[in-house]
């Protein structure tokens, strides 16, 4: 079956499909806020505010950031694999993209979660 | 990228590879333009995260920080920029779609590809265009 692909012996399956559901996932949520921006023209502080309300839109954006960061971290981390053939910089680099990707999501759910 | 995992992690001499060190000797056919403006946005986009996080927040902040968001935003240099991360972000996000597409196998013939592959480009610059119209008009 198919599915056996999806198991820890092939973790580059794993790596591919998840890039795609993520992409699948920001996809649908790009399409939703640039319709949203445009019905809502939230020109004022307080309708920016209004804007940022709805809590399904609060956790719509926080799962879109969720995808974000994990479509992030398999791109990028191919990124390194291709043009970063030293394995000491490489993996240095690798740490430093985890700990930024860990810290905007920190702050990513502070700004979507308050109030 | 599809790489090889059995060429990638062969135990060869690495002085024996062949290296291609001239760029110019290097062709770049347009479904090869696309995936690699596709790499460049993708990286862009990831770069600009902590600046989007920041804009955010002083615009959430206060009445007066939304303002100084929107005066900031408002400058012609700044909205240059704006629009040349609009862009990054139409044509990483067309050439994804276009890629979900071939991955279920749709559009992949090489003549087909070369027509998407143009149909990505066009859209990417035509939304940014449709985005600077809006922007100052
Ligand atoms: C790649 C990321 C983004 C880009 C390139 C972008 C671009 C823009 C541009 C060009 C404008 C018009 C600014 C102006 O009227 O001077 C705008 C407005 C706006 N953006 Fe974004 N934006 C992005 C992400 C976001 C996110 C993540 C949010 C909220 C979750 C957001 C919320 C808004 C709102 C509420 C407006 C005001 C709409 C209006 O005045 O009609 N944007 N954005
Ligand atoms: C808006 C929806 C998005 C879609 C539909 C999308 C789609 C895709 C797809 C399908 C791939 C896989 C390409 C491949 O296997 O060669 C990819 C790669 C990538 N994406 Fe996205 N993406 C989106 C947003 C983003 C964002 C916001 C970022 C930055 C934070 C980003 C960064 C990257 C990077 C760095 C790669 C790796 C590029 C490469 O290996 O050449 N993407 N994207």
């Amino acid at each position: 079956m198919m599915t056996k692909l999806l198991t820890k012996r092939y973790p580059g399956m794993r790596a591919w499909l998840m890039q795609r559901l993520t992409a699948l996932i920001m996809a649908v949520y790009s399409v939703m806020l640039f319709i949203r921006i445009l019905i809502l023209q939230a020109d004022s502080y307080e309708a920016f505010l209004d804007f940022f309300q709805p809590s399904w839109f609060r956790i719509a954006s926080w799962l879109f950031w969720i995808s974000l960061s994990i479509h992030a971290w398999l791109g990028i981390r191919d990124v390194f694999k291709d043009y970063v053939p030293n394995m000491q910089m490489r993996s240095v680099l690798l740490k430093i993209l985890v700990v930024l990707l860990w810290v905007y999501i920190a702050w990513a759910s502070w700004l979507f979660v308050r109030k | 990228m599809q790489v090889n995992e059995t060429q990638s992690s062969c135990h060869c001499k690495a002085k024996n590879r062949p290296k291609n060190l001239n760029l110019f000797t290097i062709r770049l056919p347009i479904n090869a333009l696309v995936s690699i403006l596709h790499r460049a946005t993708g990286c862009i986009l990831f770069l600009v995260l902590p600046i989007i996080l920041l804009l955010l927040q002083l615009a959430l902040s206060s009445a007066a920080h939304f303002e100084r968001v929107v005066s900031i935003l408002d400058s012609p240099f700044i909205k240059l920029m704006l629009l040349g991360l609009a862009w990054a972000f139409f044509h990483h996000f067309f050439a994804g779609v276009r890629h979900l597409a071939m991955d279920v196998h749709w559009m992949t013939t090489l003549m087909k590809a070369r027509y998407t592959s143009k149909v990505v480009l066009v859209l990417g610059v035509l939304a940014t265009v449709v985005l600077a119209v809006k922007l100052w008009a």
